[in-house]
């Protein structure tokens, strides 16, 4: 029994933060309809930077119990990428979505580049913090308790997204200008101004989801490329731009991964994309994504 | 005397034939270029940590070379290039070999470029001297015999002296047995050795789970929370690149490290990283061929320990070891060949020639070079202390262990000599 709840809190962990990267690349599709493949880019550079911000404000005498706070501002600081990369992709939002596609993935791999230049080749870590909230166990299970509030976080930006977008002005706003960008500029919606936001909040989330994730694990520069793959099954799962289709489709990755590693380990990364191709096969659009026929 | 267009078209004519009888002017023109040395290192990615201690290993000795004269009278230069796929560095390699001249290439971190790059190797006929890389699978296939290569020692060098240390410490004090190992074939070959082994001293043990990450995996809670369900007494990890630390710290977080023994042959690659706050004590850690702290190093070793501190505020591991071997290695080859011919300079079948039954002190320890072209070298393993003036774990006590105690001799199959060698602990 302590076993099912040690694979299933590490699966849950896993997928919490698939889901706040999977949330913003599926807002940005829904809005924005750009398959963003430099996601993966925003969550490596919150990893890397998260070392950076939590390390200047050790020298600044912050108490370790600040950490996961101080990670999420870090995360949140990063916003300011958001806008110049938004103004860089107007040029492609109405061309064919290879361009776009192109263009993404440039951007991943510039940002690769970029990492290099600044925090060096060699992974890097924060040395301490990640046990400073305790663990709990119960028998045989037990549970950083650092692993439990990632997982809280990520519940309460999914009920936040999820409120922003269905009981605010705004996100009635967002949603008008995803179902009908036409009209929504025809009513005075600076549909500009709308992308810059929404690009944004997707930039955010992922560099909030690799900042939280740096005291469990390391920064390192393929792990831009290997979440992207990850992430990307979740949309294709939970269906492209749906929210509630993140969620979804981060948990089922999150649990037949550690189910499987449990059960089978040869098994991880197949069983995976066992369901990807079930999904692509017997439900293209995915599990709550609306066919487009 | 007047420069007439007549005198200067006869001194060119004179220089044409000076240059065309390259046969009989080469080797005092060959002695008088600095010899160029290339190296394949990566210096990217997970593996550039140890691709960088190499680097530095070799500028190091270098430097020492050029400040005495060189290598046999001849300025060293080195001309540095990336090792990543297999692809790209057989290109980087063809470049080194065609366009940069190179005398000698060294360098290799990587078992799948190692075996890829083998059969260029032989084709370019390059002396190419390989840091690391050998594991058994696919050497015999893909370069039987070699005659320009050089290799280091097998890889599983360091899983033999594990599973041997394991028994000599632990022997009744475990029966069910986990392994978490990179899913390559590095990873899986170790495995298999050490359980072979376990099998060959009719050690009772039953493997309870065996985990596989793909290299770089840096979320191992799924398979941390695999390893605790199995409830191993023991648990053999070849993990050796930044994933390493990473699961020591999500085991700790999980309590998988108190009360289980911890068998990490390859663990000295990550050294620095292995923080006391999340690494035990009495855990079987594995240096290979460099152990930074060894109290036993020779002052060559101590000598480049405390520079390699004060120069980069860091310790070496192994690569750099293994580093300085191929170009200590290749510097002696090189006199002996040289002092062979009477100091003419000598031929790249002369200098491999003695490259042959060549001993020398690296900076592990000592080492030398079999006749089938594949090292021998010193290992360093022993079991964890904090008791020291780092934030990562050092050696309490350990041992030191010559891998002709550890390798399969030349053309012996490994699997079928780990049935019968008479092993020395």
């Amino acid at each position: 029994m302590s076993a099912f709840a040690n694979i299933l809190a590490g699966g849950v962990f896993h997928a919490a933060v698939l889901f706040l990267v999977a949330a913003g690349l599926q807002l940005v599709f829904g809005v924005q309809k750009i398959v963003n493949l430099a996601c993966g880019s925003f969550y490596a550079l919150g990893a890397y930077f998260g070392i950076t911000f939590i390390g200047y404000a050790h020298q600044f005498g912050m108490s370790e119990w600040l950490l996961l706070p101080a990670l999420i501002i870090s995360g949140l600081l990063l916003g300011f990428i958001g806008p110049p990369i938004e103004r860089m992709l107007r040029t492609v939002y109405d061309r064919d979505e290879s361009f776009q596609l192109l263009l993404t993935f440039a951007l991943l791999l510039m940002f690769q580049d970029v990492f290099k230049f600044v925090w060096g080749a060699n992974p890097r870590s924060l040395d301490s913090g990640y046990l400073i909230y305790g663990t709990i166990r119960a028998g045989d299970f037990s549970m950083p308790v650092y692993n439990l509030l990632v997982i809280a976080a990520a519940i309460a930006v999914a009920a936040g997204l999820g409120g922003f977008l269905k009981r605010t002005n705004y996100g009635r706003i967002l949603r008008a200008t995803a179902e009908n960008r036409a009209m929504a500029e025809a009513l005075g919606v600076d549909v500009y101004r709308i992308y810059s936001v929404v690009f944004t909040l997707g930039a955010v989330l992922g560099t909030t989801a690799g900042a939280l994730v740096v005291p469990t694990a390391a920064a390192s520069l393929d792990m831009a490329i290997e979440f992207v793959i990850e992430a990307f099954a979740v949309v294709v799962i939970g269906g492209l731009g749906s929210m509630r289709g993140a969620l979804a489709g981060a948990l089922i990755v999150g649990l037949i991964r550690g189910f499987s590693i449990l059960l089978y380990p040869e098994l991880e990364m197949l069983a995976i994309y066992l369901i990807v191709v079930a999904v692509l096969i017997f439900r293209p659009a995915g599990l709550f994504g609306r066919s487009l026929a | 005397m007047p420069v007439t267009r007549r005198r200067l078209l006869a001194s060119a004519a004179a220089v044409g034939v000076v240059s065309a009888s390259g046969g009989v002017f080469s080797p005092a023109i060959a002695q008088n270029k600095p010899l160029r040395v290339g190296i394949l290192a990566p210096r990217s990615g997970i593996a550039a940590a140890p691709g960088l201690n190499g680097i530095r290993a070799t500028q190091w000795a270098v430097e020492r070379y050029n400040a005495q004269g060189g290598i046999g009278g001849r300025k060293v230069e080195l001309v540095i290039e990336d090792e990543s796929s297999p692809k790209d560095t057989i290109e980087r390699f063809s470049k080194l070999v065609q366009q940069e001249k190179v005398d000698c290439v060294q360098g290799i971190i990587s078992t799948g470029v190692g075996l890829a790059l083998g059969p260029v190797v032989e084709e370019s006929r390059a002396l190419t001297i390989y840091w690391d890389g050998t594991t058994q699978d696919g050497v015999d296939e893909k370069i039987p015999n070699p005659r320009y290569l050089f290799r280091s020692t097998d890889n599983e060098c360091e899983a033999v002296m594990s599973s041997l240390l394991t028994i000599k410490n632990w022997k009744g004090k475990f029966v069910t047995v986990a392994g978490i190992n990179p899913d390559y074939s590095y990873g899986r070959n170790n495995m298999a050795a050490f359980v072979a082994i376990l099998k060959r001293f009719n050690i009772d043990h039953r493997v309870v789970t065996e985990q596989w990450p793909k290299v770089g995996t840096m979320d191992l809670t799924s398979h941390v929370a695999a390893l605790k369900a199995a409830k191993p007494d023991l648990i053999f990890s070849s993990l050796l690149f930044a994933d390493l630390p990473v699961f020591m710290k999500q085991a700790h977080a999980a309590g998988l490290t108190e009360g289980t023994k911890l068998v990490f042959p390859a663990a000295g690659w990550q050294h620095t990283l292995m923080k006391k706050e999340f690494t035990p004590e009495g855990m079987l850690f594995g240096h290979n061929t460099l152990y930074f702290a060894n109290p036993q190093a020779s002052p060559l070793a101590k000598e480049f320990v405390a520079w390699y501190e004060q120069t980069h505020k860091d310790y070496p591991e192994w690569e750099a070891d293994r580093a300085y071997f191929a170009i200590a290695s290749y510097k002696a080859a090189v006199e002996k060949a040289l002092a062979a011919k009477g100091g003419s300079w000598p031929s790249q079948d002369d200098i491999i020639d003695a490259m042959v039954g060549l001993s020398i002190e690296s900076l592990g320890g000592k080492g030398a070079w079999r006749k089938d072209h594949i090292a021998d070298q010193t290992f360093v393993q022993g079991l964890t202390t904090h008791n020291n003036k780092y934030d990562f774990v050092t050696l309490g006590t350990f041992e030191s262990l010559y891998s002709t105690d550890l390798q399969k001799p030349p053309g012996a199959n490994f699997w079928e000599w780990i049935k019968t060698a008479q092993f020395n602990v």
